[in-house]
């Protein structure tokens, strides 16, 4: 079974609410002072309840000094490619490479187009998303002065100046379940984010990992290359369970580090938006499960890869 | 021309992506030099300069009180409905801080270049006129209602409305033309264009077209303020415009100020020293020059309402005499924040004007200024009421939200003193760290003052009684605008009549209350499947009567469901031994088969969370309200009757009883004090409940608790208040409130005067 040997991070994913924005604010710096690496937040760019995500990560980056920010993930038909690109790098420039993009196809086309946005099919969103990769790592990339031109089928660019450069090696993180995403994850993007939520069998988790190695290695690259994140829930409590993540810190450690050891995963991403949750993760579980990994991989001799991002 | 605004200055500041903290650094500098606005041009196309949503955020997030702007933003290149939201959240999240330049976009090919269609000149206007169409719409909107805006550029198709911004954001457009003039006089909030690429006469000529267009919309000019990006340097001598000492740059800029109109001067400095000299200077000079002529032309300085805001009122609200002290908070239909102020928690409303005082002198004033206007009034705390309106139709609301402080006055006796506008919740939360409670209802969103002048049957009721019974004084704005305290030495009749018919006697905006000390506490949520639910609801009775008094139970209902009755039983026991919880709760599960539990530890705070947000309830509510002694047989069968029926959604018995009765009847305006439970039922419509409930519950009530009656027949009156209780308000509410100003919940018919006298 798969470990990649990424390093371990830890992160939040926090409910935009704009009801009340500073408790929202509050709950990323909270990510922060519990020691975590990662807060994130979902993107709905047409529910009226949230706070913009784009705007927040950018006013939450402002007032952190040390976790990354990502969206967990940005609604790419509502988010034309090219600015976001800009804005990308530009919020990575400002926040001294804190920044990461977890980019999404859309799910929600009633709503999409209720705003003026596209509607496309599944196959036509994994199309736009692959060419908005394309778009998207072609302004970032200043190394060469080839005129970019990206004559895709939903997105064009056409001569468009390349950069500003990001300030580190943005990762792109696509949020997906279904293979065809899966293997454009291998071919073209640096992690893989679903939520266990919705994983019926964690066997299912291994069957993706599977498409996602073999897209990789087919497109030239290696399976390492894809970090393998996890949006998680869960209950802390007193009493152990015999249910996934409900139970005290010691159960949440040993069970995420059999996520790591066994399907791959190396970051996970706590949704509730409780701050005595985020601050035992960050205190208790992170170094419990980072020490039960280490430990497994120290006996099994594993070939680490480098620390990516992060 | 001088529109008369009051001069601002703000910094066109470089984003430069090659020195992103010096950009940072320079928007900060701006704030402490005191300028007011700090503005980034936006060109999502060129790789040399920061994205501009992305650093205004940044910047947002960095600063605490100068205002941002962009300088302006392409429109042709950004989605105008997602740039709404994106607006709206970072004027939330900067606390009220952002405008909005916009442009219709102008370097076509690096525009097309990016993927974004090609438009001429004359579409880029018009794609302009939709997206701020689109903009205002989307503020304006909430989420309940779809929005559909057709466009030829820009369409909205059931998307939802809101969020609104923290304040009404202004939308400045950049322009040179007569096409785009003609727009920002048509609809726009200032015409901002840049002094380097306008040649003498200009300023004047697009003036005269813009105020032509306003006028021809039936705007006042002077909505649309003037503002100006400006170039230059200081040196010791000048050398032509705006390059020379200060005092020649206020002598240059003080005629576009006076016969120009502009009102705001942003200054893209070559340097941090530059812009030092511009705000230390050149701001305060040229600000004290255009005052002195301002007083000698005797020129009217301030701001106009908008023609979009004066459309939105109601007849017969003098908006223009509006108190200076509550006009700044006041919102009208035409503002920004209207939708979050317009509903409350079970109602739809449309009030004309909401004021906000913030101290008991605002109170009085707003009161003072309601009463001389000829609509309704209403006074609200939180906005949860149920019989209380606290919204209406044209009317006034006074609105308490903003007197929400709490404070403890004396550790040792546990006096806590506290506002209207505060809730529950934060009242909870603010009482736990001493390891105190107060007993309220169920629900951690319900504002102080309604409940605390009613009664208040909440969680820990037969424990320690209800809220109105902690109550030891108040401060009460009267009728005719007398601040007064009650309590049991002072106006001793008041502060009897405050406790369980507040609403009718005046606005209290201070509550002095002594609370209970109170651990963790024992929380259960226990459904049951009620197959027999006269039974069910007889042996509930029952226990809860036999239980002692640290147990307080309330019972929920809803409506039957394929001829299953689900009852859950909320249970709340004052001690944090799980034995003890154990034992109380224990009779409790042989009420029936049980489908779930849960039994809880918990804080205090954390069964009476407040959720965060405004209200947005619509329509109209039906409940009915009963106390009762004792659930009977003949009582369960009629509250069976009443369930099968249909006609109640949610019905729910709370247990009261225990210290609630330690108090004598005459002791409060709330005066059913054998009763040991409240029987509430909401209905989908008024006269199927009241047919129901009128032959089947009332029968059997003796009273009512008035904060769940909505039925507005007059009887109703003397179910919440006995003969003796209703003749001592009657006198006191002539003597009070003869006009009966306050007649919005259980309206008390004042007595008229010379019947009895008692002293008060």
């Amino acid at each position: 079974m798969p470990d990649y040997g990424h390093d371990l991070t830890f992160g939040t994913f926090i409910t935009p609410t704009n009801a009340a924005p500073a408790k929202v604010v509050e709950l990323a710096k909270t990510t922060e002072a519990a020691g975590l690496d990662l807060a994130t937040f979902q993107d709905h760019p047409y529910q009226a309840g949230f706070l913009d995500t784009w705007t927040l990560l950018s006013y939450v980056a402002a007032q952190t000094e040390r976790i990354s920010l990502s969206a967990n993930v940005i609604n790419l038909p509502l988010r034309p490619p090219a600015v976001l690109a800009r804005a990308a790098a530009s919020l990575d420039l400002l926040s001294g490479g804190r920044f990461e993009l977890g980019l999404g196809a859309g799910a929600f086309w009633d709503a999409i187009a209720a705003m003026g946005g596209p509607r496309r099919t599944a196959g036509e969103s994994i199309t736009a998303l692959s060419e908005g990769i394309d778009i998207i790592r072609g302004l970032w990339d200043t190394s060469t002065r080839e005129r970019l031109v990206v004559d895709g089928t939903f997105y064009q660019v056409d001569g468009a100046k390349r950069g500003p450069a990001p300030a580190h090696d943005i990762q792109i993180w696509l949020g997906a379940l279904k293979p065809r995403m899966l293997r454009l994850i291998g071919r073209k993007a640096d992690g893989w984010l679903p939520s266990l939520a919705y994983i019926k069998e964690l066997s299912d988790l291994t069957a993706s990992n599977t498409t996602i190695d073999e897209a990789a290695i087919a497109a030239g690259r290696t399976p390492g290359d894809v970090r393998r994140l996890l949006n998680i829930g869960g209950a802390f409590s007193t009493q152990r369970s015999d249910r996934l993540l409900a139970g005290p810190p010691e159960q949440w450690a040993e069970q995420l580090s059999d996520l790591t050891l066994e399907y791959g995963f190396s970051s996970y991403i706590l949704s509730g938006d409780d701050a005595q949750a985020m601050m035992i993760l960050g205190q208790e579980v992170a170094p419990a499960v980072r020490e039960l990994v280490r430990a497994e991989r120290g006996a099994d001799e594993t070939d680490a890869t480098p620390a990516v991002g992060l | 021309m001088d529109y008369g605004h009051p001069l601002e200055f703000g910094a066109f500041i470089n984003p430069d992506s090659a020195d992103p903290a010096g950009v940072v650094d320079l928007a900060r500098r701006a704030e402490e030099l005191g300028l007011d606005l700090v503005t980034v041009q936006d060109h999502p196309y060129q790789p040399a300069l920061l994205e501009t949503w992305t650093l205004l955020s940044w910047i947002a997030g960095s600063t605490d009180r100068i205002r941002i702007a962009p300088n302006v933003l392409n429109m042709a290149i950004r989605p105008p409905a997602v740039l709404a939201r994106a607006a709206a959240s970072l004027d939330l999240l900067s606390g009220g801080r952002l405008e909005l330049g916009l442009g219709a976009g102008h370097f076509w090919d690096a525009i097309a270049a990016m993927g974004t269609p090609r438009l001429s000149p004359g579409e880029s206007v018009d794609a302009l006129a939709e997206a701020i169409e689109m903009l205002r719409t989307i503020w304006a909107g909430d989420a309940s209602t779809p929005l559909e805006v057709p466009g030829a550029f820009h369409t909205l198709d059931g998307a939802q409305g809101g969020p609104a911004p923290a304040h009404t954001v202004s939308l400045w457009i950049g322009a040179l033309k007569p096409r785009m003039q003609r727009l920002i006089g048509a609809k726009a909030d200032g015409w901002w264009p840049s002094l380097g690429r306008l040649g003498p006469g200009d300023l004047a000529a697009g003036n005269a077209v813009v105020d032509a267009a306003a006028t021809e919309a039936g705007r006042d000019p002077r909505e649309i303020r003037r503002l100006l990006n400006i170039t230059g340097s200081f040196g010791p001598t000048a050398q032509g415009r705006l390059s020379g000492p200060p005092a020649t740059w206020v002598e240059q800029l003080l005629p576009y100020a006076l016969d120009d109109g502009v009102g705001t001067f942003v200054y893209a400095a070559p340097d941090r020293a530059h812009l030092e000299t511009f705000a230390t200077e050149v701001a305060p000079a040229l600000r004290e020059a255009v005052a002195t002529v301002r007083d000698v032309r005797e020129t009217e300085v301030g701001a106009v309402v908008p023609l979009a805001i004066r459309a939105k009122r109601r007849e017969g609200i003098d908006y223009d005499t509006v108190p200076a002290a509550l006009a700044a908070t006041a919102v009208e239909p035409g503002h920004a924040g209207f939708a979050g102020v317009r509903n409350t928690y079970l109602r739809g409303g449309s009030p004309g004007l909401v004021l906000r005082p913030g101290d008991a002198d605002e109170v009085a004033q707003a009161l003072s200024f309601a009463r001389s206007q000829p609509v309704p009034l209403a006074v609200r705390s939180a906005g949860h009421g149920i019989s209380g309106r606290s919204t209406n139709d044209g009317g006034i609301v006074i609105d308490l939200s903003r007197l929400n402080r709490i404070e403890v006055l004396d550790a040792a006796t546990r006096r806590v003193r506290i506002e209207p506008g505060a809730r529950w919740g934060e009242v909870a939360q603010a009482l736990h760290p001493y390891g105190w409670a107060l007993s309220s209802g169920d629900f951690g969103g319900v504002g102080v003052g309604g409940l605390a002048t009613a009664g208040g049957i909440g969680w820990l009721g037969r424990e320690h009684g209800l809220t109105i019974d902690h109550v030891r004084a108040v401060e009460i704005v009267l009728a005719d605008g007398r601040l007064v305290r009650a309590d049991a030495e002072h106006h001793p009749d008041l502060f009897w009549a405050v406790r369980g018919a507040g609403a009718n006697f005046g606005i209290v905006t201070a509550f002095e209350f002594e609370v209970d000390e109170v651990g963790d506490v024992g929380f259960a949520q226990l459904a049951f499947d009620a197959g027999n639910v006269a039974e069910f609801l007889e042996n509930w009775g029952a226990l809860q009567e036999a239980a002692p008094r640290d147990l307080t139970s309330f019972l929920i209902i809803g409506r039957p469901r394929g001829g299953q009755v689900v009852a859950t039983v909320m249970a709340t026991v004052d001690s944090d031994d799980p034995d003890t919880v154990i034992s109380r709760l224990q009779p409790f599960a042989t009420l029936g088969p049980l489908l779930q539990q849960a039994v809880q530890i918990l804080p205090y705070p954390a069964i009476v969370a407040a959720p965060d947000g405004g209200q947005h309830g619509q329509g109209e509510p039906a409940t009915r309200s009963a106390l009762v002694d004792h659930i009977t047989p003949e009582l369960a069968a009629a509250a069976s009757k009443l369930i099968h029926s249909g006609v109640s959604y949610f019905f729910q018995i709370r247990s009261v009883g225990g210290a609630v009765a330690d108090v004598p009847p005459d002791a409060t305006a709330y005066a059913h004090r054998s009763a040991n439970f409240s029987v509430i039922a909401f209905g989908a419509g008024r006269t199927r409940l009241d047919a129901v409930w009128d032959t089947q519950i009332q029968p059997h009530a003796n009273g009512l608790y008035l904060s769940f009656e909505t039925d507005p027949r007059p009887e109703r009156i003397t179910d919440a208040f006995p003969p003796a209780t209703l003749a001592r308000l009657r006198e006191l509410k002539g003597r009070l409130d003869p006009e009966n100003v306050f007649r919005d919940n259980f309206s008390v018919a004042p007595a008229k005067p010379g019947l009895a006298t008692v002293a008060g």
